[in-house]
Parts: structure tokens; C-alpha cells; sequence
């Protein structure tokens, strides 16, 4: 499997770089998979998609709609993209650490 | 064209035995004369030394390396044992005969090349030509009845070594078929390549454990557990309905109901979990329209009965039965007269068609396309259309499986044309319609150079055939157009050929389902539920 090294962090990761094991992920890994976005440091705006990501996902096993997330972040579709170039599923879904989105989305 | 390849050629010891050529694929039409089609990536060093690719360089089935010749050894003795598995009788109770009768009359005539837009797209690469598929298959077949039918094809020159390259090429070989079908309807023997590559899929997922991570780790495995293909539980799915209700309320200022585990309603809807994640507007148009036509309906929280997916369609009957299974256990429980299928093509033949084999004794509900369904509201008056509101070209993607393997046809354009006045049909269309390159699952397998080889080879017929359909307009970027695509997989492989050609930008083409345009124009429903302005924005 391929692995990301970034500072003292490694990690393994799937075919598409999303975090294989969730349990590593910590504040540490989220800035290592953050680099392979193109994004250096975490900001609060980060933090706050990330969050509201993480929190929805471990409630209903899965990231929530788009729109959803942009109406209960406050954030608009341009501003995820801003800070996540990927978007919010191959972007801020990776760097929250959850898995690939899977199924018919 | 690229050198003829035989069966046998299957054997051959190279790394790989075709590529993708840069820029050897056929043109696309205006305004794509300078589309620097940047091909199928390379797969990285790490990838390469990993991972199986000595088909074509593409890798989507990601079946690992084996480290010793013992193991591919291993390997190839359980395909055999599974080659006779697939003609026993009682072991392959479900396609035995479609299969055998596929195996014995194919003329070799080659027609299912001309048929196959694969082939076609990939600039007649030979790898792809329908028959090395089926024809290595045959042989393989035809090699274990014994030592006089081995002399015969080695006379003949037939012969196929039963070799790991063979067998791991063959694997890898039908995952560049979509199961579209469309060389089976042109075939006059009635010989049916498409299922041919699906058992193969099947012996392959039963007997070695290979399947696609998309399709059956994260896809039936994960559906039967969670709920849904996604992930999503069930009470991830009722806050799913409750927002879908907020947006409507807040969009269009209706209060509308939509209704889950409604005991003894009339009917039951499946649909597609990706909706609800990836196009709420399709779960809203449906609920708005039920609501409106004064359905009495519901929806399921039941494991699998909020997400209609059956991706064993795909490639393995164990999982196609359990999910069969699942969902008729939803619809049976609510006490529903009749389930309906929402947008999503394979749902539709794997709950309706082959849906008569796993869907036994009481479980064996009466099932109804949503298609039917809206023409009979329409025909009868229950919804009145204002077509007016849908001002803009549309033309209609037919899911291969709608139409080809169900035969729903003219419901779907009864409709779309009584809403759209500006609809046009691509051309062929139909029964005779192309896949959208995304069919059989390819449009969720999206890891490595798949998606590369899904857009420049699979997808490319389909993106031309868009583009010809709105040739008229197609410079004139002041007009919106639609491309209806009335099936979640399809729309996913449809939503990825768009943004891969640019094609918003390049000329203004977006894609959407059918639910969605009628209710656009629904009587009674304020306008604007489809909000081009914010289509533009999210651009």
C-alpha cells in the first residue's frame, strides 16, 4: 500500500490516498494528508468543515450532502473548494480522514 | 488498428499486451477539434510492481501480484475447477442456459465488433474485440472435454494454455465490458457477449474471491451491513428525508410529507442511495410529484430498503440474491401491493427481470418502473405539465438496462416530451441507444488510471453522441442544455464526462434526471425547482 511521509508522521494509504486505518488519524495526520492536497496549515475555517464532517460521519456512517454542509458550516461550495482544491468529498472528506465516498454518489 | 490477437495471444509473456496510443483515438465532434485527449495515464512504479496490468496498462479489478509461481499455480487450478462449476447445472442454476446457448452458436462473424462501442472508441483496438473475450472463454471450455478436443484445437490452431497470464488477462478482460448488450441485440444467433464477460465476472468473484473493491467490499458486502452502498445507516437516511423536506419547504415554500415506513401504503419506492447524497433534487421531484398526483406511498428504513443497488447484477448471484432478498424482505414487511424502481437502471432489471428468480413465494410483489408510472399519471390526468417552464434543449441518455434488457422505451419519452419542447433524441437512441461508458459498475470504479481509460475509451461514444444532439446550439453559450440521464450510474458517468471535457464551459451542457424536469414544469408547483443560477454557480 502507498504511504505518505510528511515531517515525523507516516501513514498508509488507499490507491486514491485516503487514510486506510481511521484510527491513526489525529490532528498530526490530517496535516500529512493535508499536503498531498496542496494545503500547508490548518486554519480554523478547516477545522470547522472538518469537524462538522467528522461528527456527521460517525453519527450516520457517512459524509454529509454537500449542501448540507455548506448550510450548517456556513461556508458556500466556492469557499470549501477554496480551502480544500479537491472539494468537499476528495478534499475535506480525505483530509477529515474518512474513507473514499463509496456507492452511487 | 492495432495487430489481430487470438485467444492464445492471452498467454503471451510480456508485460503488457496492448496499450492505449496518445492520440490514436477516433475524433471527437465540434468544438472538440483540439481536445488534447491526454489518454490513460501510466501507472506508477509503486502500482506497477503491485498490482496485476498486463492486459492493457489499466488497472480496476486491482488484483495483487501473487509472489510465487505456486500461488498463480493456486490460482489457475481454482479458475478450472470454477470453469466447471459455471457449466453444472445445479451449481449455475441461474444463467446455465442463456450462457451455454451464448457458447455454441456464435457464427464468428464479428458483428458484435461493429455493435461494441468500446471497441469502436479505443480506435478497433483488438484487445477489446468482443470476440477474444468470449472466444477465450469457449476455448477454455471447449479444452476441458478432454485430450481428443485439445488435438483438434491444436490441428485447428485453437488452442488456449490454460496459463496464469491467460487466466488474469481474461480477468481483467471482463472489466472492459459494460454489459451494455447492444452486440447482443445485433448478433443473428442471438449470442450474448455481455453475459459471456458477466460470468466471467462471476467465476471469478465466487471461486477466487476477485472482485472489484467498489462493487463488492465496499458496495453489496457494505450494504447488507450498514443499510446502503454508502455508507449511510438508516438514521443517516431519515435525516437524509427530513433535510430533503426542509429544502423544499424553504425552496418552493411547500409542506410536503415524505413518507417513511408507512405501514399498508399502496406502494413501496426503491431508489438509488447515491441519490440522496449526490442529487437530492431527485428524491425531492419524486416526493413532489407523489405527493401531487396523491400517491399513497412510502419509503423504507429497513437495511437495504432505502437504497435499491444491487451490484451483484454485476458480478456474483451470491450477493445478488442476498440483496434481492433484502429488498423484497423491506417491501414485504410495509405490507405495499407494488414496488416501484426509482432512476437507476440496473435496479431495474436486477428487481424486475432477474428479480423473478430471487424474488419467490410471497416475496414475489408485483414491480413497476417509475418510468410507467409517470407516463400512466400523465395519461391520466393526475399531474398537468406547464412545458413552457423547461425552455431549454434536452435530449435523453437511455440506461442500457431500461431499455435494452426491459424494454421500457416509450414511457420515459411519452413524458420527457409532453414537458420539454425542446427535446431531441440522440441518435441511435432507444433499444440501439450506447452505454454511457459507465455501466456494469464502471461509473463508481474510480481508483488509479480507471477513470482515465473510462473517459477517453468507454465514455467517448456517448459524450459525441451528446454533443451531436445539441449541434444546433451547441456554440451558443447564452443557452442552457440538458442532458437527461434518468439512472444513477449513468449520471455519475455522465456528471464525469462533463466536467473531464469541460463541457459547461465549452458549451453550456449540464445533466440532470427526468423527475426533476417534470416537476420543473409541474402545474400547481411554483416555479423554479430548477434553479439555473445556481447551476451556473456551482460550475
Amino acid at each position: 500500500m502507498p504511504r505518505i511521509v510528511h515531517g515525523a508522521v507516516t501513514v498508509e494509504v488507499d490507491d486514491d490516498g485516503f487514510l486506510v486505518n481511521p484510527a491513526e488519524w489525529d490532528d498530526q495526520v490530517a496535516l500529512a494528508l493535508a499536503s498531498t492536497e496542496g494545503v500547508e496549515t490548518l486554519t480554523d475555517d478547516h477545522w470547522k468543515i472538518m469537524n462538522y464532517i467528522r461528527e456527521y460521519y460517525a453519527q450516520f456512517g457517512v459524509a454529509p450532502m454537500v449542501r448540507k454542509l455548506c448550510k450548517e458550516t456556513g461556508f458556500k461550495l466556492k469557499d470549501i473548494y477554496t480551502l480544500f482544491p479537491s472539494g468537499p468529498a476528495k478534499g475535506a472528506c480525505k483530509v477529515a480522514g474518512l474513507e473514499k465516498p463509496t456507492g452511487c454518489v | 488498428m492495432s495487430e489481430p490477437l487470438r485467444p492464445r495471444d492471452l498467454a503471451r509473456p510480456a508485460e503488457q499486451l496492448a496499450a492505449i496510443p496518445d492520440g490514436g483515438l477516433p475524433p471527437l465532434p465540434h468544438p472538440y477539434e483540439d481536445w488534447p485527449d491526454p489518454g490513460v495515464r501510466p501507472l506508477s512504479d509503486e502500482s506497477r510492481a503491485r498490482l496485476e496490468h498486463s492486459l492493457d496498462g489499466v488497472v480496476g479489478l486491482k488484483i495483487p501480484r501473487p509472489d510465487s509461481a505456486a500461488a498463480r499455480e493456486a490460482y489457475v487450478e481454482q479458475f478450472l475447477a470454477g470453469l466447471d462449476r459455471l457449466l453444472d447445472r445445479e451449481a449455475n442454476w441461474t444463467f446455465l442456459q442463456p450462457l451455454v446457448l451464448s457458447l455454441e452458436n456464435c457464427v464468428k462473424c464479428n458483428t458484435c465488433a461493429d455493435a461494441c462501442p468500446i471497441y469502436e472508441s479505443s480506435g478497433r483496438n483488438e484487445v477489446y474485440r468482443p470476440l477474444l473475450r468470449a472466444e477465450t472463454l469457449r476455448r477454455l471450455v471447449h479444452r476441458r472435454r478432454g485430450r481428443l478436443a485439445r488435438l483438434f484445437d491444436r490441428f485447428a490452431g485453437n488452442d488456449v494454455a490454460a496459463t496464469w497470464e491467460t487466466v488474469v488477462r481474461l480477468a481483467d478482460l471482463s472489466y472492459r465490458c459494460t454489459l451494455c448488450r447492444r452486440c447482443a441485440q445485433s448478433c443473428a444467433m442471438g449470442v450474448d457477449n455481455g453475459l459471456i464477460a458477466r460470468e466471467i465476472r462471476k467465476l471469478f468473484s465466487q471461486e477466487l474471491g476477485w472482485a472489484p473493491d467498489e462493487l463488492h467490499r465496499d458496495g453489496t458486502v457494505k450494504q447488507l451491513v450498514a443499510g446502503s452502498s454508502t455508507g449511510m445507516n438508516p438514521a443517516g437516511f431519515r435525516d437524509t428525508v427530513e433535510f430533503a423536506q426542509e429544502e423544499i419547504a424553504e425552496q418552493l415554500g411547500m409542506s410536503i410529507e415524505i413518507p417513511v415506513d408507512r405501514q399498508g401504503a399502496d406502494i413501496l419506492v426503491l431508489h438509488n442511495a447515491g441519490e440522496f447524497l449526490s442529487w437530492p433534487e431527485n428524491l425531492q421531484a419524486f416526493a413532489i410529484l407523489f405527493d401531487r398526483a396523491g400517491l399513497s406511498w412510502t419509503l423504507s428504513s429497513e437495511i437495504a430498503g432505502y437504497d435499491s443497488v444491487n451490484y451483484g447484477l454485476f458480478y456474483d448471484d451470491v450477493q445478488l440474491a442476498r440483496v434481492g432478498h433484502a429488498h423484497a424482505a423491506a417491501a414485504r414487511k410495509l405490507g405495499v401491493r407494488k414496488v416501484v424502481i426509482g432512476e437507476c437502471g440496473h435496479a431495474h432489471k436486477a428487481a424486475m427481470a432477474v428479480g423473478d428468480r430471487t424474488w419467490l413465494g410471497e416475496d414475489n410483489l408485483p414491480r413497476e418502473s417509475c418510468f410507467t408510472l409517470i407516463a400512466q399519471l400523465l395519461r391520466e390526468g393526475r399531474i398537468e405539465l406547464e412545458p413552457g417552464r423547461n425552455p431549454f434543449p434536452v435530449t435523453l441518455h437511455d440506461p442500457c438496462n431500461v431499455v435494452r434488457s426491459m424494454g421500457i422505451v416509450e414511457p420515459q419519452r411519452e413524458v420527457i416530451r409532453a414537458a420539454c419542447p425542446r427535446f431531441r433524441e440522440m441518435t441511435p437512441h432507444g433499444v440501439d441507444n450506447y452505454c454511457c461508458g459507465g455501466g456494469s459498475g464502471f461509473a463508481v470504479m474510480s481508483s488509479l488510471n480507471f477513470p482515465d481509460w473510462r473517459m477517453a475509451v468507454a465514455g467517448r461514444k456517448k459524450f459525441a453522441q451528446i454533443l451531436d444532439a445539441f449541434a444546433p446550439e451547441i456554440d451558443d453559450l447564452e443557452t442552457p442544455k440538458y442532458v437527461c440521464a434518468p439512472c444513477s450510474n449513468c449520471k455519475g458517468q455522465i456528471r464525469d464526462l462533463l466536467d473531464h471535457y469541460q463541457a459547461w464551459e465549452r458549451a453550456r451542457l449540464h445533466y440532470g434526471g427526468l423527475a426533476e424536469l417534470v416537476v420543473n414544469a409541474l402545474k400547481g408547483v411554483p416555479e423554479g425547482f430548477l434553479d439555473w443560477d445556481e447551476i451556473a454557480l456551482a460550475k
